[in-house]
């Protein structure tokens, strides 16, 4: 499913962000990527929407070389890549229902098809009764639901999940890590990119482990250990 | 319509951009204006510009026609008016009917003075040296006394000079408006993205392809321009209306009527205004999402 070989990203002047990542996620498989902070892992996440462009190397999803992708491209790669960030990324003057239709407008759905598919996936992440709330009116896990159903919304092949509970309590934090399970489990890949130590233990998952831009470690069924 | 939301929720930006663009079309209005004033004026100062050919007094009709119908088939002629001695005769007592040493003179005068006289009106200003040629030829000029051509050249130049000076500080002013409502649009536009920034972060990453991030505010900065124009266009009809009298009164039996001028290019005005300011604001925006947008 993705597919990064031999990536290197550089940034200027001379920082090495990434040195020859090799790795390699099948479809259905649930990654967390860890490291501490400056690793490289939110570097990957960016490479992977095209948000930058590799130094060297190729990077594959879906059977797609994105290496060397056109910037008229791009929409078209987004909409088969769900998102989730760590700072939710909501619009404030939007109701849940009008955020999560939202990426169903920007793709050109008619209004018809928003109104039957929103519903559904706002079902899936336990939001329907707060489809006409703002996201002031929410908990920190409500937003990030919204946010995951945003990301569901196009019924991608890969959820990016970038530090989905770094702004949420415990209580929080599980309701979303249960939430992306569920969603691995109707096939979706999912890549966690977290350096939160106790959800990747519990999960019992593949970790890959970053350290100063490499790959240090990557198992089946991992534990963060740094 | 997120260009309209953009629109009512920056509205004192966008009431300031329209104030701009409207000055601009006010001022490229009011050189529309005078170029119809200036046009209207040289127009009646040329329709007075003719050759009097005076023909003298024992000339026979038949010659003279002769010499009409020959000389109407000039190309550049436009027409030719016979007056009859008898006429002339009229017209000039009763241009001195108050000089009595004049009428006294006629009333002793057996026989009328006058001849007859042909009044000649060329097509162009340019072709009046042609035709006072053509007067010269030899088988017209033993009957002719005397040829008096008023040239208004003068006053024609001195109108055109006039008229090309108050276009040029038209046209320097309508420049300037018009770099102003540039700026101010991309401004605009520039301001508008910096407010709208997260939520052009969100529809990049949700897909949005260029168009959809580029349309909202190349829509707005076209709105505003329109809306301008449109103001302008609404205000400079009813003054010129309103202006008309005077403006007839000022220039007497020269028929100038600025109402029928607009009328007449009205379609043309308001075509190409919205047309330029249409063009003007798309290339405007579409430079400031280009710098500020990276799409």
């Amino acid at each position: 499913m993705i597919h990064l070989l031999d990536i290197t990203k550089e940034f200027p002047p001379k920082t090495l962000a990434l040195q020859n990542i090799n790795l390699h996620i099948e479809p259905g498989e649930f990654v967390s990527i860890v490291g501490l902070s400056g690793s490289g892992k939110t570097t990957i996440v960016r490479l992977l929407i095209a948000e930058i462009t590799s130094t060297k190397g190729q990077l594959v999803i879906g059977g797609w070389d994105i290496t060397k992708i056109k910037s008229n491209q791009i929409p078209c790669l987004r909409r088969q890549i769900g998102v989730v960030f760590q700072d939710f990324k909501l619009i404030h003057k939007k109701t849940v229902f009008e955020n999560v239709a939202f990426a169903l407008q920007v793709a050109g759905s008619p209004t018809s098809r928003i109104k039957t598919i929103v519903p559904q996936v706002l079902d899936i992440v336990d939001l329907k009764d707060k489809a006409y709330r703002y996201p002031a009116q929410l908990s920190g896990g409500e937003k990030q639901r919204v946010a995951i159903a945003r990301a569901l919304i196009h019924r991608p092949k890969v959820l990016l999940a970038d530090e989905p509970t770094g702004n949420l309590d415990a209580l929080n934090s599980k309701g979303i890590i249960d939430l992306l399970l569920k969603i691995n489990e109707f096939g979706t890949t999912v890549v966690l990119v977290t350096h939160d130590k106790d959800i990747v233990n519990s999960l019992k998952k593949r970790v890959v482990t970053l350290d100063g831009g490499r790959i240090s470690q990557d198992q089946r069924v991992g534990k963060y250990l740094i | 319509m997120f260009a309209l939301q953009s629109f009512g929720r920056n509205i004192w930006l966008s009431i300031a951009t329209i104030f701009i663009i409207f000055l601009a079309f006010v001022s490229i209005n009011f050189l529309v204006l005078i170029n119809g004033i200036s046009q209207s004026a040289i127009a009646a100062v040329q329709d007075k510009v003719d050759i009097s050919v005076y023909i003298k007094t024992d000339v026979s009709e038949s010659k003279i026609m002769e010499m009409k119908n020959h000389l109407s088939s000039m190309a550049e002629i436009k027409n030719i008016v016979y007056k009859s001695p008898e006429l002339n005769l009229k017209e000039f007592q009763e241009r001195h009917a108050s000089d009595e040493k004049i009428q006294e003179t006629l009333k002793e005068l057996n026989n009328n003075p006058l001849g007859a006289t042909l009044i000649v009106k060329a097509k162009e200003l340019t072709d009046y040296p042609n035709v006072l040629k053509s007067l010269d030829n030899p088988a017209y000029s033993d009957l002719i006394e005397e040829k008096n051509f008023e040239d208004h050249s003068a006053a024609i130049d001195r109108i055109n000079t006039i008229a090309d000076n108050v276009k040029r500080g038209c046209l320097a002013v309508s420049i300037m408006f018009a770099i102003i409502a540039i700026l101010i649009v991309f401004n605009t536009v520039r301001i508008a993205i910096f407010t709208h920034q997260n939520e052009i972060a969100i529809m990049k990453l949700v897909g949005a392809g260029n168009w959809f991030v580029r349309s909202p505010f190349i829509i707005e900065s076209v709105l505003t321009g329109v809306i301008g124009c449109a103001i302008a266009l609404a205000l400079v009809y009813p003054l010129v209306s309103f202006v008309q009298p005077q403006l007839s009164s000022f220039f007497g039996d020269m028929n100038f009527n600025l109402i029928s001028y607009f009328n007449a290019n009205l379609i043309k005005i308001i075509g190409f205004e919205l047309l330029g300011i249409i063009v003007v604001n798309i290339i405007s925006s579409s430079l400031a999402i280009g710098k500020y947008l990276n799409v």
